[in-house]
């Protein structure tokens, strides 16, 4: 490496350590973001949904029911509404996610064998609340179903084994693979940690271009004749290192500390988040190369990045997406690091299948250097005059 | 009125000649609504594939096996069929669950002996996870009444008594609010509302940095006129066209993404703006504070995400870290989400939300505290060089400590 | 008469190093002050502080009859034109003068006899960023006259720019003062002192006030310092 490259690569060195709010975001973002987002996910799962319980009928089997609803394991009881009206307040209200209603008589129906209904109501507007609520009211709706049916069948004179057998022969396991507890830590925090790391690393790329050309001193560049293509290419080479050196700490964090699993190797890992950070860092340049100044080239930086995670399949799979829209989110690097990340960290499914999403990236790499490196020669990058 | 008026008008016509600035005030608003109303518009997982290890092929496995195969949300994937297959295929995401069917199954069910089934799922995506979950557990049960329903013809029970014992105790279960459990009604609203939030602070939030870079911020200190007319002048532009935005992106949604935006209009419109009141004059007074335009865009931009996810909106503020709740509570979106979805989705009056109002107008109040009152002389013992992305004034405060002299 | 400024012991720093350590002068209505100096001298900090949109760290600063810490109501008897490009630069000309006559509440027929006198009719329609320096200076000066102030505080106006349009600036202040108005004017050209009629000559944080005569004489023995190596008096 010559001397001159060496200089320029200590000098983009210290443009992005002189740039006060550029080198806090870099050095801090991320890590923040990791701290940040284990605190929000700090409970890891849902459980105890608040719920409510109006006994319309007081019998034994209400209570013995009102029981068994307390034990459930995702449901934790917290109100009992003295009717119907008030439970609806309280879902209302947010007081409680879930309601369930005993209906009058129901211990004497249940005693003559006669047919009754329950009521589960669930409030449907946070569905992280209501799918799991939905879950456990189906489990329960099973249990007391089956059990009221073994106990009529028993009723009617059939032998309890036959009665049970009629119910309870089958049992379906229910197996989640790759994070068994459903855990919304190990599924979120890395990932929207990395999410910020990766705005945090497009808002520097996007100074590559527009930061240099920005200043006068660019004048002295250009009459120097010195290589455009090779003093960004330095300035990309220092920017890429430091998106690998502050990501390392995220992964240390998550991994070692917090311990979010991550079935991958290490360096696997590593390489991956490598040649994301180039893929971001020729975006940001591409962004840098066309805008007119470091403001605009930033403003583009965040009109991307900022959708990119919806899309990158995190908070919607991307499959359930419309074919027009997988399409153009494969355009966009995100969408293959936060696709590759899912894969990597929970399912390692080897490089038959992991080498698409790196090629890929290296793919975007290659066409955002291309078309910037055009716009860079082509492009007179004229010093503007003094406040314009 | 003439000064706010004639501040107003040529702000407007700032906007309109910086093309970024007109994209993002006027246009980008309804890129991301449009762009994130298709993500979520079909709202409910369809087709989720699922594989079929079926290790009995007998007629009982074939019952479970249609069973999942008739429900609308699974798609059975005919390539899986051996273990060893279903564990490659959730590997690589061909499928996302998987049934497992042992050897005997029948002939153990028949000969009274309890048989497991598994149902595997790809937890790996939480989306995926949950509502697997959930369709399965209803494909279950409705596995469960049939395979009871066959049993008691088994043993001897007419079509009617079969009904009435299968019924004995029923669970109806009504999910309010969201009947379907559609993300796009759950999600869409606090997506606008953020939306609205980040555009709004990034578009207002440049206003006077942009004069300060181009030094025009001297003639408004310079000038006798009261800083309240600055302020008004300033933002009464992006309050009106935030508001637009605000109307018409809760039109679109309602109208092409069918998404539940009921409830009270004028409450509504009242929450809308007094969140249009809090995010400008924040805006503002983040802009009069900040020394340039590129440090408020850094920082606005890297708001999103964490406000989005630590609002409560997703997660439930209850599930989060005490501490983290109360900051979180400090911010004007949880508050506006939170009074929103009661509103628009439940229906909610005056009465539910009015310590939502309450903490609002609070915001709102202070906000325009600060917008309002911004020093008209420059602090300069605390100038710091600008040598970053600047122009020749930039440079010369870098070499000099300050403005030149 | 009260003077239209009165700076009293006035200290002001920049960051940490110090720019002003205790300057004092006044200006009378009609006088043309100038205040003379080096890059770095303290220039647009002194008439910044007097503007109003200055911080003041410590001393007084009162223009006309108001002190510039507590008051805003003399900026409406002022008009600034700063050293910096600082007109509206998105704004052609005619637009800058409006805008101007908002800010300032001046009445519109203003502006017309402003760009007749300074010449600016040709020029209304171009966008300020794409105006010449001596032009640009022209409409700064014009928008600076808005309202009629009764204070011009003018921070080397007339560097660098084409002789016509410096003629025409002149000629304009020269007809600004004979109707009485007061003004304070920076310059770094030595040669700009016959426009003043007296000099406050900044140097090393402390101001000594000449006559437009003492001012180039002190000028001569101090370039004489320096060419001979004697050490430098002044900076």
């Amino acid at each position: 490496m010559s001397l001159q490259q060496m200089t320029l690569l200590r000098r983009e060195v210290l443009t992005i350590w002189r740039d006060r709010s550029l080198r806090y975001i870099l050095l801090f973002g991320a890590l923040i973001a990791v701290l940040l987002f284990l605190a929000i996910y700090s409970a890891q799962v849902i459980k105890a949904i608040p719920t409510a319980i109006v006994d319309l009928d007081h019998s034994n089997t209400s209570l013995e029911l009102t029981s068994y609803i307390r034990n459930t394991e995702n449901l934790q009881v917290i109100a009992y509404p003295q009717s119907f009206e008030d439970l609806e307040d309280l879902i209302r209200q947010g007081g409680v996610v879930t309601g369930i209603v005993i209906p009058e008589n129901y211990g004497r129906d249940i005693a003559l064998g006669r047919q009754t209904r329950l009521l589960a109501i669930i409030d449907g507007s946070n569905m992280i609340y209501a799918t799991n609520a939905s879950s456990a009211i189906l489990t329960i709706a099973r249990t007391i179903a089956a059990e009221a049916g073994i106990k009529t069948l028993v009723g009617h004179g059939v032998q309890y084994s036959d009665a049970q057998a009629a119910y309870q022969t089958i049992d379906f396991q229910e197996e989640p693979w790759y994070n068994p507890a459903l855990n919304y830590a190990y599924f979120l925090v890395l990932a929207l940690a990395l999410n910020i790391w990766q705005q945090c690393c497009i808002l520097s790329a996007c100074m590559t271009v527009a930061g240099e050309t920005g200043r006068a001193s660019w004048l002295q560049i250009r009459a120097a004749g010195f290589s455009r293509l090779r003093l960004f290419a330095c300035k990309a080479v220092v920017q890429v290192v430091a998106f690998v050196l502050v990501a390392l700490p995220v992964y240390l964090l998550a991994g070692m500390v917090f311990s979010i699993p991550m079935r991958c190797g290490f360096l696997a890992l590593l390489l991956f988040t490598a040649l994301f950070a180039v893929s971001l860092q020729s975006v940001g340049t591409l962004m840098s190369s066309l805008a007119r100044n470091a403001v605009d080239a930033s403003r583009f930086g965040m009109i991307i990045a900022l959708p990119s995670f919806v899309l990158s399949g995190y908070t919607w799979p991307l499959e359930a997406m419309p074919r027009w829209l997988q399409l153009l989110a494969r355009v966009f690097p995100q969408t293959w690091f936060f696709q590759g990340l899912n894969y990597l960290t929970f399912k390692n499914p080897g490089w038959d299948f992991m080498s698409r999403y790196f090629l890929a990236l290296l793919a975007i790499a290659c066409v955002c250097y291309s078309v910037a490196a055009v716009a860079i020669s082509h492009n007179s990058y004229r010093v503007r005059r003094a406040g314009s | 009125m003439r000064q706010v008026w004639g501040i107003a008008v040529y702000e407007v016509m700032h906007i309109l000649k910086d093309r970024t600035l007109m994209l993002m005030v006027f246009l980008v608003p309804f890129l991301y609504a449009a762009l994130f109303g298709a993500v979520y518009a079909s709202g409910v997982l369809t087709g989720i594939p699922l594989g079929v290890v079926d290790l009995d092929h007998s007629a009982l496995s074939r019952e479970v096996v249609d069973t999942f195969g008739n429900a609308q949300h699974f798609q059975v994937v005919p390539a899986v069929a051996t273990y060893q297959e279903l564990e490659r295929a959730m590997a690589t995401g061909v499928v996302r669950a998987g049934v497992i069917i042992p050897v005997n199954f029948e002939q153990q069910v028949s000969e009274h002996r309890l048989s497991q089934v598994e149902l595997v799922y790809d937890s790996s995506n939480l989306i995926w996870g949950y509502n697997i979950r959930r369709y399965a557990l209803t494909v279950i049960n409705q596995f469960y009444q049939t395979h009871a329903a066959a049993n008691l013809i088994g043993l001897g029970f007419t079509g009617k008594e079969i009904n009435d014992i299968l019924d004995t105790v029923s669970l109806n279960t009504e999910i309010w609010y969201n009947p379907a459990l559609n993300y796009c009604n759950f999600l869409f609203p606090g997506l606008i509302l953020l939306i609205l939030h980040q555009i709004g602070l990034l578009s207002i939030g440049l206003t006077v940095t942009r004069e300060k870079e181009r030094h025009c911020w001297l003639h408004y200190l310079g000038s006798a006129i009261p800083r309240w007319k600055i302020v008004a002048g300033k933002c009464l532009p992006y309050f009106l066209v935030n508001f637009c935005n605000y109307a018409l992106l809760l039109w679109l949604a309602s109208s092409f993404l069918n998404v539940d935006i009921g409830g009270s209009l004028p409450l509504i419109i009242l929450l809308g703006a007094l969140y249009d009141v809090i995010i400008t004059s924040a805006g503002f007074a983040i802009s009069v504070r900040s020394s340039d335009s590129l440090v408020v865009t850094r920082v606005l931009m890297l708001l999103s995400i964490p406000i989005f996810f630590s609002s409560g909106f997703t997660w439930p503020l209850a599930y989060m870290q005490p501490l983290l709740a109360d900051l979180v509570r400090l911010m004007p979106y949880p508050w506006m989400a939170e009074a929103f979805r009661l509103v628009s989705q439940k229906g909610a009056g005056a009465g539910v939300i009015a310590v939502n109002l309450l903490v609002l107008g609070i915001m709102a109040c202070l906000s325009l505290f600060f917008a309002l009152n911004f020093s008209k002389r420059l602090n300069s013992w605390r100038v710091r060089p600008q040598d970053f992305y600047c122009n020749d004034h930039a440079r010369r405060v870098s070499e000099t400590g300050g403005v030149s002299c | 008469m009260e003077p239209v400024i009165s700076v009293v012991n006035l200290v002001q720093h920049r960051g940490k190093k110090p720019v002003l350590g205790g300057v004092s002068f006044e200006v009378a209505a009609g006088e043309r002050f100038g205040v003379f100096g080096a890059g770095g001298a303290g220039k647009t900090t002194l008439l910044h502080s007097v503007a109003g949109i200055e911080q003041i760290r410590s001393g007084t600063v009162i223009v006309l009859g108001c002190d510039v810490r507590r008051s805003e109501a003399f900026k409406k008897d002022t008009g600034l034109v700063t050293e910096e490009r600082s007109l509206f630069l998105d704004l052609n000309a005619a637009e800058n003068l409006d805008f101007f006559s908002i800010l300032k509440n001046a009445p519109g027929e203003s502006a017309g006899r402003l760009c007749q006198r300074l010449e600016l009719g040709a020029y209304l329609g171009i966008r300020a960023d794409e105006l010449d320096g001596g032009v640009f200076q022209r409409l700064s000066l014009a928008c600076a006259l808005l309202g009629g102030p009764r204070l011009l505080i003018l921070d080397d106006p007339i560097r660098d720019i084409d002789l016509e349009s410096r003629q025409i600036l002149i000629n304009e202040l020269n007809r600004y003062s004979s109707a009485g108005g007061a003004c304070i004017w920076s310059f770094s050209d030595i040669g700009c002192r016959r426009l003043v009629d007296r000099v406050g000559w900044l140097a090393n944080g402390a101001m000594n006030i000449y006559l437009p005569d003492q001012a180039i004489q002190e000028w001569e023995r101090w370039r004489q310092q320096v060419e001979t190596g004697g050490g430098v008096g002044r900076s």
